[in-house]
């Protein structure tokens, strides 16, 4: 039998200024015909690369040093432009990671599933304009029709992914390739993105191979299982096992990674002194213009309250106002209500002094948009030192703190990965010797080894300086984690505030039991 | 520094445009000691002689050398056209970043007074200003500076505000950092680049802004060997000897179309995304 796809000792390189740099080695798959295949990696392993070879659309300065791509029995690598623009599509579909940018916006949802219809499975508009709202209720999107008539902007980013997966299988291709494309969306969104393709899969029997960075949401979805580390595949195994039984070390510290609501990671108890008590809060964007109200807020008058050295974790799909809640208390957004701190009420960012400004700190979920691009890690250091009255020669000492080398403060932003930059943006955080750091999706955009290694540092740096945390998240199964309780959020309002052991019990709300449906538990 | 400008050298119109520029920087640096004759000899037997040997780009109506007066002049029109861009660029670049940074009703405030400011012609508003202030090629620089600013600041503050939306701006209010730190060091390195290409780019209008005022009699004074002042003189001899017009003209936009070149070559050559 001919696999679907199959891959065999393909080496690829990139052509750089300092020399060739191998990004993948000697790689082998196969996928068979309705097979699922999950390709696991950190970020920078190669697995986009792998797909974007797979598509023929190479940047300029790839060089394909050996090995062969055969979709069934065509050769993908013989093909010429004209004949790959009858492969691509038809035959090998591809779903990309943000659905926001692969969608024209300036043509209608309908134009652009027609389009693909048309030229690739070769109908006239009429039949095309049926089969696309056959297959776009197909994908559960309710009212098709409507839909069709509807510009990208208008529809969400689950909705999109939705119209992109149809168009994907209404060309029935043999093979689908999805890059990480639950990534950009939601917990909930992404879950129920999930189901659908398990649905598809079933009905079409289409092969797939499914990228992603999340070893235990690829274990849910994929047959079998390949992970790859800096270019070389080390392991491949049927998913149920792979999870049970890792064999490779790369593998197992990638199992290891995958965070456990049931493996707690702190142990002692929080105080019961109140360190920051928020009640009220009704944060404002925007503001009454001459013809038009101003907006609703963005959260309806959300209490809570910190206590002294504790972890207190902050959940909720995108929307639901918890960054919202970060800004207010970190002076950065309008507010209504009180904010008690150290003895001190607070009803306006005006309030916000010099010694509360210190005390508060606040981490941002992009490290590569929180650091000053133009600054060395040395001057972005110095700041806080220099307005919170510190000493700039213990630079070397807050890097060691975040287990940075000391050489690192001459570097510039651009120089450091991302979980780097993370830490150089937390030892800013701490420089300042807060009694409160706020956590905004810190390890959102990190990959799972390097956030339990975030993680991991800041359960250090907590146990040595005592500082209580707000943990923004999405991640119910990470913050289950670490946090002493857990408050859950939507639509700008808070429906659940509970201590972190009782999320088994019988009285959570309904959308936190279903938000903890949707978070992907590792099998086995 | 020095990967930038191999950078920009390797591409044709970087090439070109820093080629045409060290020409006009040695013309405005040596152009007195290079120059083959003083700039204001007259030379009564040599009136409107045609380019050749003698005067490789001929004479005026006072036989003085016009490849000599173009040497000479170079000084006095290059560096005020670059002392006017670059200071009405910074002008404009601090009310652009700061507006940026106010945000609200003052952002509103400033943007509104610069439309205002900008609805007015660059030509008419800096002649407004040197028939205020007084004739003179200091003041017209003013004026140009001015009528340059409010551009700039445009251009400035659509860049600004998306740095103002960047995590490190935001921490850096988050921890109480005051508005004159913002706006120099944490917004203004990240705008440089724009900056810097847009005020090249227009260098070549202070140029020419430049040679209009004295054209129409109010920049430089006669008898001075500015570009533009040499261009309106030779006007009235237009049919008798057009070199007189034809070659300051030339050299004026030959200079424009160096310091365009160089604003491409540097758009391309600062684009961190082109590393090829």
């Amino acid at each position: 039998m001919i696999p679907a796809l199959a891959v065999k000792n393909y080496t690829l390189d990139y052509a750089t200024a300092a020399g060739p740099v191998r990004v993948l080695h000697d790689i082998s798959l196969q996928i068979g015909p309705g097979e699922v295949l999950g390709l696991v990696g950190e970020s920078g392993s190669g697995k986009s690369s792998l797909a974007w070879a797979l598509m023929r659309h190479l940047p300029d300065n790839a060089r394909e040093i050996a090995g062969s791509l055969h979709l069934g029995d065509i050769d993908l690598q013989r093909l010429s432009p004209r004949e790959l623009t009858r492969i691509r599509g038809r035959r090998l579909g591809m779903v990309f990671q943000d659905p926001s940018t692969s969608l024209n916006p300036t043509l209608t949802i309908g134009r652009q599933v027609t389009e693909t219809l048309i030229q690739h499975r070769g109908i006239k508009q009429r039949e095309a304009d049926v089969l696309a709202v056959d297959l776009l209720s197909h994908v559960e999107l309710r009212d098709p029709a409507a839909i069709m008539r509807r510009y990208p902007h208008e529809i969400s980013g689950g909705e999109k992914q939705r119209v992109i997966i149809a168009t994907a299988f209404g060309c029935r291709p043999d093979i689908i390739l999805f890059d990480e494309p639950t990534t950009a969306l939601d917990v909930i969104t992404g879950a129920r993105i999930l189901e659908l393709f398990a649905r598809l899969r079933e009905e079409t029997g289409v092969a797939a191979l499914y990228i992603s960075h999340d070893l235990a949401l690829v274990t849910r979805v994929a047959d079998r299982v390949a992970v790859l580390k800096h270019g070389r595949l080390v392991e491949q195994a049927p998913a149920a096992e792979i999870f049970r039984a890792p064999r490779h070390a790369d593998t197992q510290a990638l199992v290891q990674a995958v965070p456990r609501p049931e493996r707690r990671l702190i142990h002692d108890k929080s105080s019961d002194e109140v360190l920051l008590a928020a009640s009220d809060i009704e944060v404002h964007y925007g503001r009454a213009t001459l013809l038009g109200h101003a907006p609703p807020p963005a959260t309806k008058r959300i209490g809570l309250d910190v206590r002294a050295g504790e972890i207190l974790g902050l959940v909720g799909e995108s929307g639901s106002g918890k960054s919202s809640v970060a800004r207010a208390l970190t002076g950065l957004a309008h507010f209504s209500g009180k904010v008690r701190f150290d003895n001190r009420e607070i009803t306006d960012a005006r309030d916000m002094n010099a010694a509360y400004r210190r005390d508060v700190q606040i981490i941002f979920q992009h490290p590569d948009s929180s650091l000053n691009p133009r600054q060395k890690v040395s001057e972005i250091l110095s700041r806080p030192l220099k307005l919170y009255g510190g000493n700039t020669a213990e630079i070397p000492r807050l890097l060691e703190q975040v287990r940075l080398p000391t050489s690192f403060a001459d570097r510039w932003p651009h120089q450091l990965s991302g979980g780097q930059k993370q830490r150089v943006a937390i030892a800013r955080a701490f420089a300042a010797r807060p009694k409160l750091v706020i956590c905004d999706e810190i390890t959102a955009p990190l990959d799972v080894s390097v956030q339990a290694q975030i993680i991991e540092l800041l359960l250090a740096l907590r146990a040595a300086t005592g500082t209580a945390f707000l943990f923004i998240t999405h991640d119910l199964n990470l913050i289950r984690q670490i946090a002493h309780r857990i408050a859950v959020m939507r639509r700008g309002e808070m429906v659940d505030l509970l201590p972190a052991e009782d999320f088994d019990a019988e009285h959570v709300h309904p959308y936190t039991r279903e938000l903890m449906a949707a978070s992907p538990v590792p099998v086995g | 520094m020095i990967e930038l400008f191999v950078r920009l050298i390797r591409r044709p119109q970087g090439l070109v445009g820093v080629t045409l520029l060290a020409l006009i920087a040695v013309a405005c640096l040596f152009g007195q000691a290079l120059a083959p004759y003083a700039p204001e000899k007259i030379d009564f037997l040599g009136r409107f002689r045609p380019p050749g040997w003698q005067n490789w780009l001929g004479a005026d109506q006072f036989g003085r050398d016009i490849l000599s007066r173009l040497m000479v002049g170079a000084r006095s029109t290059v560096p005020m056209a670059l002392i006017a861009t670059f200071v009405g660029s910074a002008a404009g670049a601090i009310i652009g970043v700061g507006s940026a940074y106010l945000g609200g009703r003052t952002d509103e405030a400033i943007m509104r007074t610069n439309d205002a400011v900008m609805a007015i012609p660059g030509l008419l508003l800096a002649l407004l200003l040197v028939s205020t202030l007084g004739n003179g090629a200091g003041n017209a620089v003013i004026a140009i500076a001015v009528a340059f600013a409010p551009g700039m600041a445009r251009v400035t503050r659509s860049v600004a505000l998306n740095v103002r939306n960047q995590d490190y701006v935001k921490a850096a209010i988050a921890r109480g950092e005051g508005a004159a730190w913002i706006i120099f060091r944490e917004m203004l390195p990240n705008v440089m680049a724009p900056i810097v290409i847009e005020s090249t780019i227009r260098v070549s209008f202070a140029v020419m802004l430049f040679a209009t005022l004295s054209f129409l009699g109010v920049g430089a004074q006669p008898p001075a060997s500015e570009w533009g002042l040499m261009v309106a003189d030779a006007r009235q001899y237009m049919y008798q000897a057009p070199w007189g017009l034809i070659v300051p003209a030339a050299a004026i936009a030959l200079t424009a179309i160096a310091f365009n070149l160089l604003g491409d070559g540097l758009r391309d050559a600062l684009n961190p995304k082109d590393e090829r």
